[in-house]
């Protein structure tokens, strides 16, 4: 059914406003994104990614309390719903038991750009 | 918590988030924005942060955030749908999209040009606080000119209340009136070079103009004797790298005489005057400076004057006459002319000194107005031609859409909505156009100013105004384009539609030749008017202007001890050289003029300007003798001169018959010499032929000699001027060796010519080029839509130049009817232009001819070549699908 699967990035979002639990809004989350991963995020993409989970249930959101820094906005503070939650478990125990199937073989001899 | 003031992000960008963005995600994402920004302006320089910014708020308008519209909303699908359509149309139809884009990028680049061109012209001097307000005294009689008396600026200042400052100054003039260098040295870094556009100014300089200053006070600077400002870039040349304030610099041979008062920036280049650096009277008076030149009597200076924001300027002026005669003690005829306003004083509005004015001791050469005229109506009529190009292209093409239209319309598209697609396919073209020929103006902005030595700098473009200009061009023609087929394909029945239509009764060839004829119209203007100005400039290039003009070497004297016997005398010797003369204005060059009169007739009193020559500058020149005498130097009553020679002009000033021998006055300034005509030279040109021939004296009188003429070989120059250079510094040790070509130095006064010309040869090409483009556009499709007639006529018997007759008749009558047309309105503009000058070549009838049949040419062979495969194919091929 469309709009119960988890994009890469939708993915990356989710798992960002568990990591900032309790206080995951707009701007930290692309902060976030951009230390762990280098990726460059505009604002703006990260609040797609934000709306399009929270119509796909994945997140619930509320207003907090205004602040000075940012003139005087409220703002939406995200939360990962059970829905959510199933979702990236659903994704993490895929990849984890794909993991676990890749025979050691196909692996061998590979390695990170000869740094090992 | 801390309450540190948080950094304003600039409003546009929020207020255009807040007209679109979803209300309800409105405050978060503002928030966002915000403390984005405040953590943007800790980190980099502001325009970085603003830039930044700006960036952010537009990656929120995407469809999540924008009011109206979902994720998957209709509207997202149908312009992503018309993208499609717009692309797939325009890749399938690659010649046509070609001819489409290369006519639109030609003709904005064109656009751009002339208009960033136009704006540089016509901003000139609006950089002054209340520009508007600031006149130029000039003096309007006979001859008219730009220089008035010193005292005039501060008398004016002080007895008229609307005047609220004024000042008068001068360029630092040398021999012959001709701009000097002046030698400045800063003693302690020894530093020494030769600095042209030096001032002599009021002190209240600054209270007129505004310049800003960078280092210095402009209400004291030019107080005290022996200040200087100077601009920036001269400042840089001496002080590199420390502040020039209170620093001394030395004045010719004046050791350390001034002092550094003031900086201010370089005179931007839309200024009708360029100043390098400023001296102030003050300095000038404090020598004891008792010069005639500083009195009411000397008109030569330059007077500004500021006057109260919204004075009466027309009273003003009309109240100088009787003020001046308080000052100027003038009696007789010019008093008279005076006060009954045949001459008189002109205040020239500041703004308008570089397009309008061309008198007389101009500080620098002007440009004129006529020509902005010229260049702006070729640009326009480029447009036009690449709009219709553009609109005829897009209406015959649509013939081809029709079926596309009826199953869109069965679908139940509504008509907005085709409306909608035609419009926004049309735009994307327009806009498409428009991002290459940005890029293009970049590439083609060296060329272009090499071209027409114009001034335009590519990065202007993102001036808001030439944006706004060039955006709202590309809209009216995407639109306009868009607008017929959308209306025309919009009324008709679809099932009408999808049961097959025959295109050729879809009509609108009407409309499509009228346009073609407007295209034409425009092409012949400019073909003639092109085809006038050539024959003018040709006619001003090649007309005999009465002297010697090739082989003529002018080498500068700077000359206070009359050296140029020694000099003469030095270069005659040389086997290259074949004549020397020395003079003191050389023909093309600016003449100094005072009165003559006749003893006979004292009334009658003739502004004449002189020319001061020695006995062999006739013969160097080649001037020819009317009648009487040249000079020659063996007369003592000659070399002392006391003998003239005038020009038939002044004799026919006189009125005189036979003016030899008669006793003739010149009143130079304070000193009234009386001498005797010896003889009477032929006309000759010795101003540019802009203006008529004037009257002319000329005497002896070698302390006035400012030129060497050299009559050179043409052949070993590379060995002549070497050895003349090297025998002028044995001379002149002191001075700087300077020639120039008298040829050369009189096609310079034609340049504003020579430039229209290039500049209109250019654009004529490009709208014959875009006029016959869109003709090969419409008759492809209009051949392509008579195959099947063709091929019909040809069964029935009808031979190949038959068919070619009939194809080609109907454009053939529309380009007559052009002609019809652009002939009058070509004839009429054009015999204006040729009102500014006084020696006209006439308008040939022939040109017209020729632009005629040239076109007509053209259009035959084009449209021939492209029907001709049409035309010979078998009918079989073209009757075989129904």
């Amino acid at each position: 059914m469309k709009g119960t699967q988890l994009g890469e990035f939708e993915e990356l979002v989710l798992l960002i406003i568990g990591v900032l639990y309790p206080n995951a809004y707009g701007l930290k989350i692309r902060i976030e994104i951009m230390e762990q991963t280098g990726r460059k995020v505009a604002i703006g993409a990260v609040h797609s990614a934000l709306s399009r989970l929270q119509d796909k249930g994945f997140v619930k959101s509320q207003l907090a309390e205004a602040t000075h820094e940012r003139g005087g906005r409220r703002k939406r503070l995200f939360q990962i719903t059970a829905t959510g939650k199933q979702a990236i478990e659903k994704n993490h125990e895929l990849r984890n038991s794909l993991w676990n199937k890749i025979p050691d073989m196909a692996l061998k001899g590979l390695n990170y750009g000869g740094s090992f | 918590m801390d309450f540190k003031p948080t950094y304003q992000p600039p409003g546009l960008p929020r207020k255009i988030l807040g007209l679109v963005c979803k209300p309800d995600l409105l405050e978060e994402i503002e928030g966002d924005l915000w403390e984005h920004y405040q953590i943007l302006c800790e980190e980099r320089p502001q325009w970085k942060a603003k830039l930044g910014y700006w960036f952010h708020t537009f990656h929120f308008l995407r469809p999540f955030a924008i009011k109206g519209i979902g994720q998957h909303s209709n509207s997202i699908i149908m312009y992503k749908s018309y993208f499609k359509f717009a692309m797939r149309h325009m890749w399938r139809q690659k010649m046509h999209t070609g001819f489409n884009l290369i006519g639109l990028i030609l003709a904005f680049v064109v656009c751009t040009f002339i208009f960033l061109h136009l704006r540089s012209e016509l901003s000139y001097d609006n950089f002054h606080d209340h520009s508007e307000d600031i006149y130029r005294v000039a003096w309007m009689n006979e001859n008219p000119q730009t220089r008035t008396p010193h005292p005039m600026a501060q008398a004016m200042a002080t007895d008229f209340p609307e005047v609220q400052a004024a000042v008068s100054l001068s360029p630092i003039y040398g021999p012959g009136l001709t701009r000097q260098t002046i030698q400045i040295t800063n003693e302690e870094n020894n530093i020494a070079l030769e600095e042209p556009d030096g001032f002599f100014a009021d002190s209240t300089f600054f209270d007129v103009f505004s310049f800003e200053f960078l280092e210095g006070n402009a209400k004291t600077a030019l107080k005290e004797p022996n200040g200087i400002v100077m601009a920036k870039s001269m400042a840089n040349r001496y002080f590199p790298d420390e502040s020039p304030i209170g620093k001394r610099l030395s004045f010719g041979p004046n050791t350390n005489m001034l002092e550094v008062v003031g900086v201010v920036e370089d005179v931007p280049e839309n200024a009708h005057f360029h100043f390098n650096f400023i001296i102030s009277y003050v300095t000038l008076k404090s020598f004891n400076f008792n010069d005639p030149w500083m009195s009411w009597a000397d008109f030569g200076h330059f007077n500004y004057i500021k006057v109260q924001h919204g004075s009466d300027v027309a009273a003003l002026d009309n109240k100088i006459p009787e003020w001046i005669l308080t000052y100027l003690d003038w009696t007789g005829g010019s008093r008279e002319s005076l006060l009954d306003r045949s001459i008189g004083f002109e205040l020239q509005p500041i703004e308008s000194i570089h397009l309008h004015s061309n008198i007389r001791w101009e500080l620098e050469s002007n440009s004129s107005f006529t020509y902005l005229l010229i260049y702006g109506i070729s640009g326009l009529f480029i447009l036009l031609i690449s709009i219709i190009n553009f609109v005829n292209l897009t209406t015959a093409r649509s013939a081809e859409r029709l079926k596309e239209v009826g199953v869109k319309k069965t679908l139940g598209a509504y008509k907005s909505q085709l409306l909608g697609q035609f419009v926004f396919e049309s735009l994307l073209s327009a806009y498409l156009a428009l991002a290459i020929s940005f890029g293009l103006v970049y590439l083609l902005e060296l060329p272009f100013n090499e071209l027409v030595t114009g001034r335009v700098h590519a990065q202007d473009l993102w001036q808001a105004k030439t944006l706004l200009f060039l955006i709202s061009v590309a809209t009216v023609t995407g639109l306009l384009a868009a607008i017929y087929p959308a209306l025309y394909l919009n009324a008709l029945n679809p099932g009408q539609i999808l049961k097959g239509m025959n295109p050729k009764k879809l009509g609108g060839s009407f409309i499509r030749n009228g346009l073609l004829g407007i295209q034409f119209i425009a092409a012949i203007i400019m073909i003639s008017g092109s085809l006038i100005i050539k024959n003018q400039i040709t006619f001003l290039k090649n007309k005999d202007l009465g002297f010697r003009q090739d082989n003529l070497v002018i080498v500068d004297l700077e000359d206070f001890e009359n050296k140029s016997e020694l000099v003469k005398a030095a270069f005659s010797q040389f086997s290259g050289v074949s004549d020397v003369a020395a003079v003191s204005n050389v023909p093309g060059g600016q003449f100094n003029q005072h009165k003559i009169y006749l003893e006979s007739d004292q009334t009658n009193q003739v502004d004449a300007s002189e020319m001061f020559i020695d006995d062999d500058a006739a013969r160097v020149l080649g001037l020819e003798l009317a009648s009487g005498r040249f000079l020659n130097q063996e007369f003592a009553q000659d070399s002392s001169g006391l003998s003239f020679l005038i020009n038939e002009e002044a004799a026919q000033a006189f009125g005189v018959e036979d003016p030899i021998g008669a006793v003739m006055f010149w009143v130079d300034n304070e000193n009234l010499v009386k001498g005797t005509i010896v003889g009477v030279v032929k006309n000759f040109h010795f101003k540019s032929l802009h203006v008529p021939i004037q009257p002319l004296i000329m005497m002896i009188s070698p302390r006035n000699f400012n030129y060497i003429i050299t009559n050179v070989n043409a052949q070993n120059l590379t060995a002549t001027i070497p050895q003349m250079q090297a025998s002028f510094t044995e001379i002149y040790p002191e001075d700087q060796f300077d020639y120039r070509f008298l040829d050369t130095e009189i096609s310079e006064l034609y340049h504003e010519e020579s430039r229209t010309l290039k500049l209109t040869s250019v654009l004529t090409a490009i709208s014959i080029f875009l006029s016959i483009a869109g003709l090969i556009g419409i008759v492809s499709i209009a051949i392509k839509q008579r195959v099947k007639e063709i091929g019909i006529r040809k069964i029935l018997g009808a031979s190949i130049r038959q068919i070619l007759w009939l194809v080609n008749l109907r454009y053939l009558i529309v380009s007559g009817i052009a002609m019809l047309v652009a002939i009058p309105v070509s004839y009429i503009f054009m015999n204006q232009w040729l009102e500014n000058f006084t020696y006209q070549q006439g308008i040939n009838p022939m040109l017209f001819v020729i632009s005629a049949l040239l076109l007509a040419a053209l259009i035959l062979a084009t449209i021939s070549l492209i029907s001709i495969k049409a035309v010979k194919s078998s009918p079989a091929d073209a009757l075989r699908h129904e």
